[in-house]
């Protein structure tokens, strides 16, 4: 322990020796010319491992990200703890515009379970929405339930028997199958997976019954007829043709809505001329046209949302979250495992 | 046969000009990643992402492929000339690989290792072309339960792979294990001895102690040789390639290993590094003269080598018949996939079938291609040698340790790398084996999870392991191995009491 202390020391002396002589050039040079900004790439922090859907995204903005910000955006995967490692790293970072994130729904959600060291809401700045994701309630085909309300009816029957899967604990789809227990007064059992295919593999193994997840997870397995979708945790139907023949929660009386966007962040304190420049070009960037074709192709639709509207959103979600942790009984389940 | 014409039809396809170029260049890039040590295939493909966008969908996955699968050859040359591995997978190869190495045969051992891996690897190709929508249903058989199993007697196996005594091969695997429970527990939530650091949140990554323990206690070592020591052997030309009797003895371990890595890639979890660890006791329990084992036995680097390239190819079933990505390497190529706006699912091989059955040939081209190269860079590899270890060590430190930096871009990681190449260097010096170390913070892990869910699923019935057929059998080996081994057990827990 102590031998890895001092390494750390000397690695954090050399880090700082270099970030002192690399970062005193340039710095000088955007103090000056602050109406240039970007003057270098701009660093975007994926809180999730390459391969994912956030990630994903952040490729999708990488690839067309040189035209619109003048720099290359470059993605920097920082994964684990639920998110929380990456999402740190961009709460401390320092709010000169050179370094923005991937911020979701689901990484608020951690701060309320009362363990990582900034709550994202008031740390983070919001900046642009990117997409939107309601969670969808998803079955093997050959099961007997066709909707919300036969699987209701079979798990009032069948108390604690059917079992669903999702990516994680506390995770937005956990939230989800959780909202649905209190809401329909059904038992049903969660079982958590270390991140969405293992979840999937169990599922089509016909290991758990039921599965929690996004649409653009589970669209090529509706196609081939492997799986069905029983309701969308949504207030309308989805757009999309695959999914909008599909019922929400709400027509069948239960108010199960877990609509999760998919947004960029920065850390608090930006200069107001940097961040006026980052929402402009940013948001130039969402509504490329190029880049909408690419999420389209990725099973994504872009839902863009302005700074002003979003940071309401922003703002609201955050409470509305609260509120519902505290119904579903999730925030007591971990803080009694705490104790 | 429809299947042999389709494949024909992908042979067409990665044999025109852009796609075979591409299929060199990964397979070229794979080989070099593969060589340097703690550089990954995952790293580098996540930093090649950006720079395909510009490329043909077709080409850049045959690129990336070329990586994955080529690393796999090249992961035992730093193995067996240096014992330091190349990559995770390679761990175990610098038992025996090293061991030849230094009796002059490291040409052998590197011939053999690139042979055995041509010819697992297009195996494993032959199972992925003609029953790869079949064996990835078969793969959803297992759930939760099976895989607590397959833990359960991986580590009653493989803990007792290479030591010589019972008590500190089974303290090792329990530290491993224990060192697997770091970070936020899955079933609950809470973040467990992470002692405020956010690192530690993540769990420990096995690749960064792999490199630790393996590659930096050994540099450590080659530090106190004396300066005159610090040359080794020259490889003549004549000894570079394997004798009769060598060849005679890689065969069956090179069918046997393909046949282990090929059935490990069809599961969950890092398959190439598990199979090389299955592979090797195996051919020890096997073999004649088990005491060879450790000190140059070619079984040992020939079985192993051809495991994780068997394991390669069965890894791209479940990812390309059923878009579930089993190991951190299939994930990062699902991405390659995705980049260019092809989703892998069931509906690939119907819907892209160009694609798909272009993939596959090329990495049928892809490992002739390395089988090519793989050859003559025996002699050259063989010849670095030549080079003072004061002055070869450093850059292979330096090259490690961005490596290691890569895999989470975490500084932390960097200081677990040399905490454990110390532990490393220590427990090389006291007898204790870190093998048993690197199964239980692999298995562990999958214990813990697979126990938990299975107890969820079961309604908290533990008979359920031994109910479920799949996992009663492979508990039930488990079992039988336990009794027939308690003698023998017995005597060596006497022998350590004298320690």
């Amino acid at each position: 322990m102590i031998v890895s202390k001092s390494v750390v020391r000397s690695v954090v002396f050399y880090l700082f020796t270099t970030l002192l002589l690399v970062g005193c050039g340039p710095q000088a040079k955007t103090v000056t010319n602050i109406d240039k900004y970007p003057t270098k790439p701009i660093t975007m922090i994926v809180p999730y491992a390459a391969g994912g859907s956030a990630d994903m995204m952040a490729r999708a903005m990488e690839k067309v990200a040189q035209k619109h910000l003048g720099q290359a955006l470059v993605v920097t995967n920082i994964p684990g703890g639920a998110s929380t490692i990456g999402t740190n790293e961009l709460a401390g970072a320092k709010p000169d515009g050179y370094t923005i994130g991937y911020v979701s729904m689901g990484s608020f959600l951690q701060p309320l379970y009362g363990q990582t060291r900034y709550h994202y809401s008031t740390a983070l700045e919001p900046l642009v929405q990117v997409m939107s994701t309601p969670s969808v309630a998803v079955v093997l085909a050959g099961q007997p339930w066709n909707n919300v309300d036969d699987l209701v009816q079979y798990a009032k029957q069948h108390p604690g028997e059917i079992k669903f899967g999702h990516s994680g604990l506390g995770s937005g789809n956990h939230v989800v199958g959780e909202m649905l227990a209190k809401e329909a007064g059904i038992d049903i059992a969660q079982v958590p997976f270390r991140g969405e295919s293992e979840a999937l593999t169990a599922l089509l193994g016909g290991h758990v019954q039921m599965m929690f997840t996004n649409p653009p997870t589970i669209k090529e397995y509706i196609k081939s007829g492997k799986v069905k979708v029983l309701a969308v945790a949504s207030d309308q139907r989805m757009t999309d043709p695959e999914f909008s023949s599909i019922p929400t929660f709400k027509e069948s009386g239960l108010a199960v809505v877990y609509h999760a966007w998919h947004a960029l962040g920065a850390p608090k304190g930006l200069a107001p001329e940097v961040r006026a420049e980052l929402i402009k070009d940013l948001s130039s960037m969402i509504l490329d046209p190029e880049f909408k074709k690419n999420m389209e192709d990725l099973g994504m639709t872009v839902e863009y949302l302005g700074p002003q509207e979003f940071e309401k959103k922003w703002v609201e979600d955050n409470a509305r979250l609260t509120k519902i942790i505290k119904e579903t009984g999730i925030a007591e389940k971990i803080a009694a495992q705490k104790k | 046969m429809d299947i042999v014409d389709m494949l024909l039809n992908g042979f067409y396809v990665s044999l025109s000009l852009s796609n075979l170029l591409a299929c060199t260049v990964g397979v070229l890039l794979g080989t070099l990643v593969g060589v340097l040590p703690g550089i990954g295939p995952i790293g580098t493909i996540a930093l090649l992402l950006p720079l395909s966008f510009n490329m043909n969908a077709t080409a850049s996955i045959i690129m990336f492929a070329g990586i994955y699968y080529g690393a796999m050859f090249g992961g035992s040359t730093t193995s067996i000339l240096l014992n330091v591995p190349g990559e995770a997978a390679s761990v175990i190869t610098c038992m025996d690989g090293h061991a030849m190495a230094k009796k002059g045969r490291g040409g052998a051992a590197l011939a053999v290792a690139a042979i055995g891996s041509f010819i697992a690897g297009t195996m494993g190709l032959i199972g992925l072309t003609f029953f790869a929508p079949m064996l990835a249903d078969a793969a959803l058989i297992f759930g939760p339960p099976e895989y607590f199993s397959i833990a359960v007697l991986g580590l009653i196996i493989l803990t007792r792979l290479t030591g010589t005594s019972m008590l500190k091969s089974s303290l090792m695997a329990v530290v491993g294990i224990m060192l697997g429970t770091i970070g936020l527990d899955s079933l609950t939530g809470i973040s467990r001895f992470s002692f405020g650091i956010d690192a530690l949140q993540r769990g420990i990554e096995f690749s960064v102690i792999a490199m630790g323990l393996f590659g930096v206690s050994e540099l450590l070592e080659t530090m106190i040789q004396p300066t005159i020591k610090q040359r080794l052997q020259k490889v003549r030309f004549r000894e570079l390639y394997p004798n009769q009797e060598e060849w005679r003895r890689s065969i069956a371990p090179i069918f046997r290993g393909g046949m282990i890595g090929f059935l490990a890639g069809l599961l969950p979890g890092p398959a190439g590094i598990i199979s090389t660890f299955a592979s090797y006791a195996v051919e020890k329990k096997r073999s004649k003269n088990p005491q060879e084992f450790g000190n140059g036995a070619i079984e040992g680097v020939a079985g192993p080598e051809s495991a994780n390239n068997a394991a390669a190819s069965a890894t791209m079933i479940p990812l390309l018949s059923l878009g579930l990505p089993f190991s951190a390497g299939s994930a990062i190529l699902l991405s390659g996939f995705m980049i260019h706006g092809i989703v892998p699912g069931p509906t690939l091989i119907n819907q892209h079938a160009d694609l798909f059955w272009g993939l596959i040939a090329s990495m049928y081209i892809g490992n002739v291609l390395l089988l090519i190269i793989n050859l003559p860079l025996v002699g050259i590899f063989a010849s670095l040698l030549k080079t003072p270890l004061n002055i070869l060590m450093p850059i292979v430190l330096v090259v490690t340790i961005t490596g290691a930096y890569s895999i989470n871009n975490s500084f932390f990681d960097l200081a677990l790398l040399i905490g454990f190449g110390i532990l490393g260097f220590f427990m090389k010096r006291t007898g204790y084996d870190p093998a048993p170390l690197i199964i239980g913070l692999i298995l562990g892990p999958t214990l813990e999870t697979g126990l938990t869910q299975s107890l969820i699923i079961g309604n908290g019935n533990v008979w359920s392991f031994f109910t479920r057929p799949i996992s009663g059998i492979i508990l039930g080996i488990g079992l039988f191995i336990i009794i027939y081994n308690l003698s023998g057990w017995g005597g060596s827990w006497r022998k350590d009491s004298g320690y």
